[in-house]
């Protein structure tokens, strides 16, 4: 309890230090916001039609299964109508051609429907849709997961209507050959024709089209808020050394503070500030720069929390591996800027080249940043950014070990 | 004795192979004001240090209040205040914000803390600076400030590791009244300095240090006694006369 009570005014003291300076004020809030204004009129308008992303859709049904009518509804026929973000859908005839293609590298991936497709969707089995994507193309691998979930969820929405009108048609005496006419028919009006193509557009547009690729302050404000929750947590580091310098830990520590008290007290001081920051990004982000934070905002959360508790830990570590107060505020300046545009903060990483990208996953800034992308560029949902969360995690508890593990009171 | 505060048995600390404490043995009664006089490098700094728990001897024993600081430390930290040599306070908050937060360190809630932290300023005659940040006080100003802190969370021994190193002689005789105030109220101090004529004014007793040992230990009076009248020497005279070199060397 006392231990709790002095970790929590060391970390208040710590606040109040940082709201009475407005230089580090302005550092850590204000100026990345300069930065985000800037790159989003300088990236805005920048050839996003171009880079439309590209979805393969195949078929193993015989023709005349209901699969036939749900691809005819969503394939793009007419390039020029599309909104600006979304994909364009390719109907591949030949399922082992696509096939043979990933495994050879050359085509990223595709979205098929099993032979047994229409047979399990009438027996009332669930429908399997069938995800073929090499395990790099991340981004497309998202962007069929979502295409295969919106197909997915109206499916089980005509299916639902399919039974609901047989059990309507049961409770008002209709012989069972009067059902099975009526459901004929109705899904013969559901998967096909002009109104099944109307259905599946307009799904496409919430949810994969959810990809609103024209506003640049989707990966923008992500790529900053990364890089700057990282560098202002960064350049505590000097601040930490400083306090062992100038004998105020030690002075703590003879004033029976525990070391472990003096350690929370610290980090959940830098924390704080961290946690200002994502509000403030989000609040902002959401608000003025309208960014769209896609399909799972629990998601988002989470990594920005674990943005904040890795990026504590880091300072920490970094103030326990210098010697010197400008040491430990070269690294922190180093490793900022360094560690940014590699870990796509600057730039998205998505447009980085394969090794690149692949260098870049020594960064935690890599993993944050491309679930950021996934999640909000995209269409990702939660599960698709389980890897990126585990690594944040996993460099999390590195450096708050390294932290606790060399964390010294004094040089002396 | 029954009533020594503080117990110092044959202490040693080296830093690689330099001895900086060696073999260091004194007591302290409770209530008196003990003098550890000496040069730079004596090794007064270290031997504050590790009775303050932060720094751990090499061998040698310490209780103070009863407590082991090798076995309680714990116990011995809520005994003690220490106002370091250097200076050790949060420039970029004020006077009154420092003494707070350290008051909250040591056990003091809410309006305690504040109210102990005014009348602290007060006795360094600083209350009308209160709210002022630390950086931009004068250097003595700082000193006075680094003292009070260590008064805050009313410590039974304080550490005062010279305190008086660029203070203003008015503020100096101010500090001493408060310190012999103090320690009519019970307080115990150990006082580093090398301005002997502040031992003999404040300190019952007194240990020269040199060289990481103690060379000479009693009352300032048998001190000089041993060497001249005791009313024409000075405890300088006493240093010169026991290592053959002046105390400022
Ligand atoms: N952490 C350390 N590492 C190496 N040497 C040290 C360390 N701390 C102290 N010393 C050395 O130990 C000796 C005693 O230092 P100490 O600070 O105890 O002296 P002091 O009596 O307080 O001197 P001063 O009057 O200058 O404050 C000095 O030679 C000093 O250089
Ligand atoms: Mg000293």
């Amino acid at each position: 309890m006392k231990n709790l009570k002095q970790a929590w005014y060391i970390a208040l003291k710590d606040l109040k230090i940082f709201v009475q300076d407005r230089a580090a004020l302005f550092f850590s809030i204000i100026f990345p916001f300069l930065f985000i204004i800037l790159f989003n009129s300088l990236f805005s308008g920048v050839g996003w039609e171009d880079d439309r992303i590209t979805l393969h859709v195949t078929t193993q049904e015989p023709e005349g299964g209901i699969s036939y009518q749900i691809i005819a509804a969503i394939e793009t026929k007419d390039e020029e109508a599309l909104s600006p973000g979304d994909p364009i859908i390719i109907w591949d005839k030949d399922y082992e051609a696509d096939h043979q293609a990933v495994l050879d590298g050359k085509l990223d991936g595709f979205l098929n429907f099993p032979a047994s497709f229409t047979q399990s969707l009438m027996s009332g089995a669930s429908t399997g849709l069938e995800i073929y994507a090499d395990a790099g193309a991340t981004n497309t691998r998202a962007a069929l997961q979502g295409l295969s979930g919106a197909i997915t969820s109206q499916i089980n929405a005509d299916v639902a209507i399919i039974k609901a009108s047989a059990q309507l048609l049961a409770q008002s005496g209709a012989s069972p050959e009067e059902i099975q006419t009526a459901v004929q028919q109705i899904q013969t009006d559901l998967f096909s024709g002009a109104a099944a193509a109307k259905s599946y557009l307009s799904f496409e547009v919430v949810k994969v089209g959810n990809v609103e690729a024209q506003n640049a302050s989707n990966w923008v404000i992500p790529g900053y808020l990364v890089m700057f929750v990282f560098m202002a947590a960064a350049t505590s580091a000097p601040e930490i050394v400083k306090e062992r310098k100038n004998n105020t830990l030690e002075r703590l520590f003879s004033t029976s503070v525990k070391r472990e008290s003096i350690l929370g007290g610290i980090y959940s001081g830098i924390a704080f500030k961290g946690l200002i920051q994502i509000i403030i990004f989000w609040v902002f982000g959401i608000l003025v720069f309208h960014v769209n934070v896609g399909l799972s905002p629990l998601a988002i959360i989470i990594l920005s929390l674990l943005m904040v508790i890795m990026s504590s830990a880091f300072a920490i570590m970094l103030a326990t591996l210098a010697n010197s107060i400008r040491g430990a505020s070269s690294l922190a300046v180093i490793t900022s800027l360094l560690l940014a545009p590699l870990g796509g903060c600057w730039w998205p990483g998505f447009l980085y080249p394969e090794w690149l990208q692949n260098i870049s996953k020594i960064t935690p800034h890599a993993w944050a940043t491309d679930a950021f992308n996934k999640l909000m560029v995209f269409g990702a949902d939660f599960g698709d950014v389980v890897p990126s969360i585990i690594a944040l995690l996993v460099f999390a508890v590195i450096f708050s070990g390294i932290a606790v593990w060399k964390f010294r009171i004094s040089d002396r | 004795m029954a009533d020594d505060f503080v117990v110092v048995k044959d202490l040693h600390k080296s830093f690689k192979d330099f001895k900086a404490v060696n073999g260091v043995s004194f007591t302290i009664a409770k209530g008196e004001v003990f003098g550890l006089l000496g040069p730079n490098g004596a090794g007064k700094t270290t031997t504050i240090r590790m009775l303050s728990t932060v720094l751990e001897a090499d061998s040698g024993d310490i209780t103070i209040g009863g407590y082991s600081v090798k076995k309680n430390a714990e116990a011995v930290r809520t005994l003690i205040g220490v106002c370091p040599q250097e200076l050790a306070l949060y420039e970029d908050l004020s006077a009154l914000d420092n003494m707070v937060f350290f008051g909250h360190m040591s056990g003091l809630e809410g309006k305690a803390a504040h109210d102990q932290a005014m009348k602290n300023l007060k006795l360094m005659g600083l209350e009308d600076r209160a709210k002022g940040k630390i950086a931009k006080y004068s250097g003595g100003m700082k000193r006075r400030i680094n003292l009070a802190v260590a008064l805050m969370g009313n410590p039974k021994l304080l550490f005062l590791d010279e305190p008086t190193v660029g203070i203003d002689p008015q503020s100096r005789n101010n500090i001493f009244e408060n310190i012999k105030a103090l320690q009519k109220q019970g307080l115990t101090v150990l006082y580093t300095t090398h301005y002997m004529e502040e031992a003999d004014r404040l300190c019952q007793r007194v240990a020269v240090m040199d060289g990481g040992k103690i060379i000479a230990m009693d009352t300032p009076y048998n001190l000089k006694k041993k060497i001249g009248p005791p009313d024409k020497t000075t405890l300088e005279d006493v240093f010169l006369n026991l290592t053959g070199r002046s105390l400022r060397d």
